[in-house]
């Protein structure tokens, strides 16, 4: 792509459309793919989170056993946005670093009814009372069911959680999904269009199911309502063909523009995952950078530097 | 649903089998037949002539006489406290389900008749208890409510039907045989006509053919020494001229010609007087033994022969050839008639092969189920306990001056009775002793892998025929087992074909009184055959009319009289089950048992006569399955009528002539065949795949999975309800207790580590649950006492109560202060679950047996048999408790909770397995636009060769059921009665929820972020865990146990034994010529040996450690020694030839 004219250096350049609790839509422009799909992956993958890593029975009388109650409290999103005080047990650490969150769970039934424990029903560490469940203090939340109980049964233990990525368990992902998707571009044959009946250009627009074309009614021309709907199903393409016009429409993905599509889980607000991706990113290429200079003067130095694997 | 766009019967006609479910239950068949064996069949049998009065040589006026006989409830008397036995109470304490049998007796003690009758329905003395069936009439369970089910620990949804038999869940399989009592008509070796009839009465088995040869007519049985002409049979019954034979056989045209040569050589014999023929036949008598006679055995050389030979002719002429056939008085007429039957059913098939029966035609067959299988068993038990009831009666009343006045009912014993009935469930061995049956492998233990895999037992069928036997005929899907059987549940490999299950609506009968039926078949018109003369039997238009395979009588107007006797059964004056049918020129009537039926609906003149008013009427609750029955709506009928009339599939096929119309086509499947979506779109043997593997899909076992101890239990931990449903699903009630997972499936070749039916997973969808399973497994010991009053005891060691932790012996680490694991301990290696001790002394008598020395005592622990690399597994829970014999029993639960790894087998519902072949990150895996991230991805080479269409389908229709949030359908063959969705309307529906109709989405590649150029076909599928897991299989060693007597390496993953290199292999590396890795492998990795061998007399010595020096075996001299390397199964071969005085010698080269 470089060297299409004009400067060799582009300026990636990011535009916000949309950002809520948990959504966030914005467009990333004048790059390449390789570099938008590291950004999804980092963001997937490689964002520090909390999730609970370590459980302690006292006691379980539940019908669920330990493993299984263990695994559905990992999978309960914490929100933390105090990840980066904290240190994971694969760094270096001292006594006085913070590493471990302290949850804890008491509930015995004694009521006749079935009772439901949630994660509303985890007491949370009083050192660091803002790490909690997602949706802990919301009073319409009703919590994550953890398992259920009947007069008489109890459930007690301590739970550890711990700053971790999601390489090492899906727990630890800080969205629900996060994906991109190319720019379409669209061009229609407006000559060979207008070789079509109204009924025609109806039915072709149909054919997508996305209705990404509509039939101006006035002006008798298919028009493109908004390109991004378009889900590259071909299907109109496809039409155009069984109609016997191919060459309707032209669509192309454009390879340097890309709609990002990141859902959040209520772990961390989602401009701070992005932002923290684009660290993590920046930070490897840091990395690299380094141990290519390091490298470099190693070769400077000795002639042949042993490749070290 | 698709249902409101059909009109008429045809989209409501389906209410009916829910309302035949709720009815019956699942199986039906099991349960009825064992009903029928409590209620009927053993009063039947303690009134049968033989049984009913236990008498005595030594007094003439003793006697002990049954009147009636009960069986109660299942209960259990501890300490003198009867308590209610549970079904689950006795799972988990290996105790037997069992409820007393008890009879009201008349018996004489000294001069005096004493009378005993019990009260409450129940008898006077216990004579031995009987395994209770669940869910039958005698059961706790029956009649319970889900709630009430819940607080005896049972699940609602579990069918019944089975036996639990000290503690262990034991199905009693259907057994598939050849009718009884019928006339097969079918050709032999050289291609002659043979008729044969295998007769069986309560006393009696034995078979009959009629033969031809040098186109005579020969009686062949076994009581004969050889064939005898049938003519001579016949006079010896008392038919003496030939005409009379003609008569009775049909003086239609050719017949006469060919009974021609029977009654030539009949003539050349010299018979032709009655007496004649019997004397003929006395010197044909096999005179050693006379089978099956009623005394049974050989003739013992005790026994006087007081009877001629004549007479023992004329008595196996009675009562052993088609003894089925009554002879009363020695009045032959019925068996006359019989046989004439039979000769003019072979000379018809001689002229016209069509009339050649076919033995696999399913109205030949009969099922044999629990109830009589036990009735057969009960009967000998029985008579056994008699005959020792009059063993003892012989033996005290010979005794001249008693002590006690002699009382019978003192000497009963239950054990007899109890432990038989015990055994026989519990080992699968049927012997009966007067029948000499004796057949293996009648019961199996429920398989409780998944809940469909203990359904799909309870409805198996095995038939008695040979596995290596080479005929295709018997295993080939016959049309008769059209609705009856599962056309695709089948087991491949040796057993295919003749493992069958039956279908949805199956049911078999039991049998029915006979005497109600020939009275109303006499009311209509029936004369006995014996009141008409015998030209009249043939006569044009006249039928014959059999019940049950015995002549009943003639009718003259069969067809009328057919049509009137169904219409008897429609109206309830009959049997639901009793049948009616024509064949050739003969009208059968059927009430026996094991015949197999189905409900279908009555059409009159092609217009069906249930109504849009009747099933209004069943849906408000108003109706049942019975009353549709009851007012001739529905009725059943079985194979052989089913051949009578003319079924429609839907109401649109019915024509004028149409006598019936079938309730729903999709229950032509089984039970297990039912949760295949879409079978009709599948290659018919995928479907019979995965009727294997649906029985391996982990799942949820029952409601009370986690209160059962079961050797081995595989629970999902996460288990799902299909999003495409089938009917029979919801029946069955397989989405409550599902067995797999609606999987995310994208088709696509990604990396290769998806070919060969490969599947890559996504880690993600691994950590969140994704095919996680538990795995539970029972460890188990019951302590013993013994003879001198010593008995087994469970104690924690003195070394692991040491006070310092670190000297205490680790493999003790886990046990309690009762000598027991203790629950949620995590296992290691060779750890000890219960420390058992069992006296050293069990026979000599102890002075205290209470508190023995521990020197007493040695070591029998339970430990854990399990690697601890790799598994980490959880005591689960312990259970204490006594079972049947008092003995303390001790169960420990071992729990492992797995998430999938590489190598563990999947597979969807449509015979398509695979195992994993990677897992992947969420991030590797291709994403859609949408942020849908596949589960699992399938290599699309698994479609063409497989032509698993179904499979695509349910993937549509999983799609459309996310997005709509409607469950979807997929019943078999259910498109025209909107019971399954159409692919038009799925694909509709996903266009409008924004997908392609195709299920295609356009992905992107989750390594390079680029668009894949291929639009990949993805959505759900619903996906099984099967039970053969990496864990339980890989295997490797280097080094290890070897055998004691070869010294080779040990075989098997469970004695950590080696790898063979196998002939095949060997013959490789001969081939390849690498002789020193043979040697290598065969030799010195091995069991290579060192021997010493004398060179000049080429035996071998022994090396003799004293004087360093190897010793000549004959001259005990070292001079000619020689070491060699041998295989050690060498030497022991060269030790085992001299020890038979052979003596191998070795001649020795230098190399």
């Amino acid at each position: 792509m470089a060297g299409r004219g004009g400067s060799l250096k582009r300026e990636p350049q990011v535009e916000l459309r949309k950002l809520d609790d948990d959504y966030c839509e914005f467009v990333l422009k004048n790059t390449d793919a390789s570099m938008a799909n590291a950004l999804r992956r980092v963001i997937l993958v490689e964002v520090p989170t909390i999730a609970v890593e370590l459980v302690e029975f006292e006691a379980n009388t539940t019908v669920l056993n330990d493993e299984f109650i263990a695994h559905r409290l990992g999978l309960v999103p914490l929100v933390s946005s105090r990840v980066h005080e904290m240190k994971s047990i694969y760094e270096a650490a001292d006594d006085d670093d913070f590493l471990d969150v302290q949850l804890s769970l008491d509930v015995k039934c004694t009521s006749d009814d079935t009772i439901s424990v949630t994660s509303k029903d985890l007491q949370l560490d009083p050192a660091y009372p803002d790490i909690h469940p997602v949706g802990y203090h919301d009073p319409c939340d009703r919590g994550i069911l953890l398992v259920k109980m009947r007069r008489g049964q109890e459930l007690k233990l301590r739970a550890v959680a711990r700053k971790g990525t999601a390489k090492d368990h899906a727990k630890w992902m800080p969205v629900a999904t996060c994906v991109f998707q190319y720019m379409p571009e669209i061009t229609i044959n407006h000559a060979l269009m207008d070789t079509l009946t109204d009924e025609q250009k109806e039915e072709w627009c149909d054919a997508d199911p996305r209705k990404t074309f509509k039939l101006n009614k006035l002006t008798h021309r298919v028009e493109v309502t908004n390109p991004e709907l378009y889900m590259y199903d071909g299907e109109v393409i496809a039409k155009a063909e069984e109609m016997g016009k191919p060459g309707l429409v032209t669509i192309k993905q454009k390879q340097d523009t890309f709609i990002f599509r990141v859902e959040g889980t209520g772990v961390l607000r989602l401009e701070d995952i992005v932002l923290t991706a684009c660290e993590v990113l920046a930070r490897k290429i840091r990395n690299l950078q380094a141990a290519l200079e390091e490298e470099a003067t190693l070769f400077d130095q000795g002639g042949a530097a042993p490749m070290q694997m | 649903m698709a249902a409101a766009d059909h009109e008429g019967l045809i989209n409501q006609k389906y209410a009916l089998l829910p309302a035949f479910l709720q009815a019956k239950g699942l199986i039906r068949q099991h349960v009825s037949s064992f009903n029928h064996f409590i209620s009927s069949d053993l009063l039947k049998i303690i009134r049968a002539k033989g049984n009913e009065r236990v008498t005595c040589d030594a007094d003439p006026n003793f006697y002990l006489r049954y009147t009636n006989i009960y069986v109660g409830r299942p209960s259990l008397e501890e300490d003198y406290i009867q308590t209610e036995l549970t079904p689950n109470q006795c799972r988990l304490r290996d105790q037997t389900y069992s409820a007393p049998i008890s009879v009201d007796v008349e018996y004489t003690r000294g001069k005096e008749v004493v009378i005993r009758k019990g009260k409450n329905n129940s008898g006077a003395i216990v004579i031995g208890r009987m395994p209770i069936m669940l869910r039958s009439d005698r059961c706790v369970l029956t009649g319970k409510s889900e709630e009430e089910l819940a607080r005896v620990g049972e699940c609602p949804l579990d069918p019944g039907g089975y036996f639990i038999v000290r503690g262990t869940e034991k199905v009693i399989l259907i057994q598939e045989q050849l009718s009884k009592n019928r006339i097969i008509i079918d050709t032999d070796s050289h291609g002659g006509i043979v008729a044969s009839v295998t007769s069986s009465t309560h006393e009696r088995k034995s078979k009959t053919n009629i033969v031809t040869k040098h186109g005579r007519l020969l009686l062949k049985h076994n009581a004969f020494t050889e064939d005898v002409n049938i003519m001579i049979v016949m006079r010896a019954m008392g038919v003496e001229s030939d005409e009379e034979v003609l008569q009775l056989v049909g003086t239609e045209g050719a017949f006469a010609n060919l009974l021609i040569p029977t009654l030539q050589h009949c003539k050349e014999e010299g018979v032709y007087t009655r007496q004649q023929a019997l004397d003929y036949l006395a010197s044909k008598v096999k005179s050693t033994s006379r089978p099956g006679g009623p005394r049974g055995g050989p003739g013992g050389a005790f026994q006087r022969r007081t009877r001629s030979k004549v007479d023992e002719a004329r008595e196996i002429l009675a009562n052993v050839v088609l003894c089925h056939v009554p002879v009363v008085h020695f009045d032959y007429q019925q068996k006359i008639t019989y046989i004439a039957v039979m000769i003019r059913r072979m000379l018809y098939a001689m002229l016209d092969p069509s009339f050649i029966d076919d033995r696999d035609y399913y109205g030949n067959k009969r099922l044999e189920l629990a109830g009589g299988l036990l009735a057969l068993l009960f009967e000998d038990l029985f008579k056994r306990l008699n005959a020792d009831l009059k063993r003892q009666a012989d033996s005290s009343l010979s005794k001249a001056n008693r002590a006690t006045q002699f009382d019978i009912a003192k000497c009963i014993r239950t054990d007899t009775i109890t432990f038989g009935l015990e055994h026989a469930i519990s080992s699968g061995n049927w012997t009966i002793k007067r029948f000499r049956m004796e057949r293996k492998g009648v019961t199996q233990v429920l398989s409780r892998l998944s809940f469909i895999s203990a359904v799909g037992m309870m409805t198996r069928i095995t038939s008695q025929f040979e596995k290596t036997r080479k005929v295709s005929g018997p295993r080939a899907l016959q049309p008769s087992q059209w609705g009856m059987l599962c056309p695709a549940d089948t087991p491949e490999g040796e057993s295919c074909g003749l493992v069958k299950n039956l279908a949805l609506m199956t049911h078999v009968t039991t049998d029915e009184e006979e005497g109600p039926i020939a009275r109303l078949a006499h009311i209509m018109g029936v004369e006995p055959a014996t009141l008409v003369n015998q030209s009249e039997l043939r006569e044009q238009g006249c039928a014959l009319v059999f019940l049950n395979g015995n002549i009943l009588g003639v009718h003259r107007r069969p067809k009328y009289f057919v049509r009137s006797f169904r219409e008897m059964r429609r109206r309830g004056k009959l049997g639901e089950f009793v049948s009616v049918y024509l064949q050739h020129d003969t009208v059968q009537i059927a009430s026996d048992g094991g015949r197999v039926c189905r409900p279908l609906i009555i059409c009159d003149r092609g217009v069906p006569r249930v109504t849009e008013e009747h099933l209004q009427l069943l849906r408000e609750g108003k109706w049942t399955f019975n009353t549709f029955l009851r007012n001739g709506l529905l009725e059943y009928l079985d194979v052989n009528e089913e051949n009578n009339s003319l079924v429609a599939l839907y109401e649109s096929n019915c024509a004028p002539r149409t006598t019936h119309l079938e309730i729903e086509p999709f229950t032509i499947m089984g039970v297990v065949a039912g949760l295949i979506p879409f079978p009709h779109h599948n290659q018919s043997p995928r479907n019979t795949y995965q009727c294997a593997m649906g029985k391996q899909a982990m799942g949820n076992v029952a409601f009370n999975q986690l209160n059962r101890m079961d050797t081995l239990l595989y629970l999902l931990c996460y288990p799902q309800r299909p999003l495409l449903t089938t009917k029979t699903i919801e029946l069955v009630g397989f989405d409550r207790l599902g067995a797999g997972q609606n999987a995310t499936v994208a088709v696509m070749s990604y990396s290769g580590y998806d070919i060969e039916d490969a599947i890559v997973m996504n880690r993600a969808s691994l950590d969140r649950g994704f095919g996680r399973c538990i795995v539970l497994r029972k460890y188990g010991t019951s302590l013993k006492k013994y003879a001198n009053r010593t008995q087994d005891r469970i104690v924690l060691p003195a070394a692991a109560a040491a006070p310092n932790p670190a000297q205490r012996p680790a493999k003790f680490r886990l046990l309690d202060r009762d000598g027991i694991a203790a629950a949620g301990e995590v296992l290691t290696q060779g750890e000890v679950l219960v420390n058992k001790q069992m006296p050293t002394n069990t026979r000599d008598p102890v002075t205290n047996p209470a508190a023995m020395p521990d020197a007493f005592y040695r070591n029998a622990p339970v430990s854990w048999k399990g690697y601890s690399g790799g598994e980490k597994c959880v005591v689960d829970k312990v259970l204490l408790t006594s079972n049947d014999d008092c003995s303390c029993v001790v169960k420990v639960l071992v729990r492992h909770t797995r998430r999938p790894e590489l190598g563990d087998k999947f597979s969807s519902r449509h015979g398509q397995k695979g195992v994993v072949g990677s897992i992947w990150s969420q991030s590797d895996m291709p994403f859609t636009e949408r942020g849908l991230v596949p589960d699992l991805i399938m290599n699309p080479h698994g479609f063409p060769s497989r032509m698993t269409v179904g499979k695509m389908i349910e993937l549509l229709g999983s799609k459309a059921a996310v997005c709509t949030g409607r469950f979807h359908y997929g019943t078999a063959f259910g498109e025209p009665a909107g019971l399954a969705d159409t692919v038009d309307k799925i694909s509709k529906e996903l266009v409008e929820s924004g997908f392609s109709y195709s299920g295609k989405d356009f992905l992107h590649s989750g390594i390079t972020g680029e668009a894949l150029e291929a639009y990949i076909f993805m959505g759900p599928v619903y996906y099984q865990k099967l039970k053969h897991m990496v864990l339980d299989k890989m295997h490797a060693r280097a080094r290890g146990p070897r055998v004691v007597l070869t010294r080779q390496p040990t075989e098997g993953r469970s004695r950590d034994g080696g790898l063979r290199l196998g002939e095949m292999e060997r013959d490789c590396l001969i081939g390849y010529g690498a002789s020193m890795l043979l040697l290598e492998r065969l030799m010195i990795s091995s069991d290579q040996f060192e021997v010493q061998v004398c060179t000049h007399c080429g035996l071998m010595g022994y090396y003799d450690a004293k004087q360093r020096r190897a010793v000549c075996p004959s001259t005990k001299s070292s001079e000619h020694m020689a070491t060699l390397k041998v295989p050690y199964a060498a030497k022991l071969l060269f030790q085992e030839l001299s020890s038979m005085n052979i003596v191998p010698k070795l001649v020795l080269a230098e190399a």
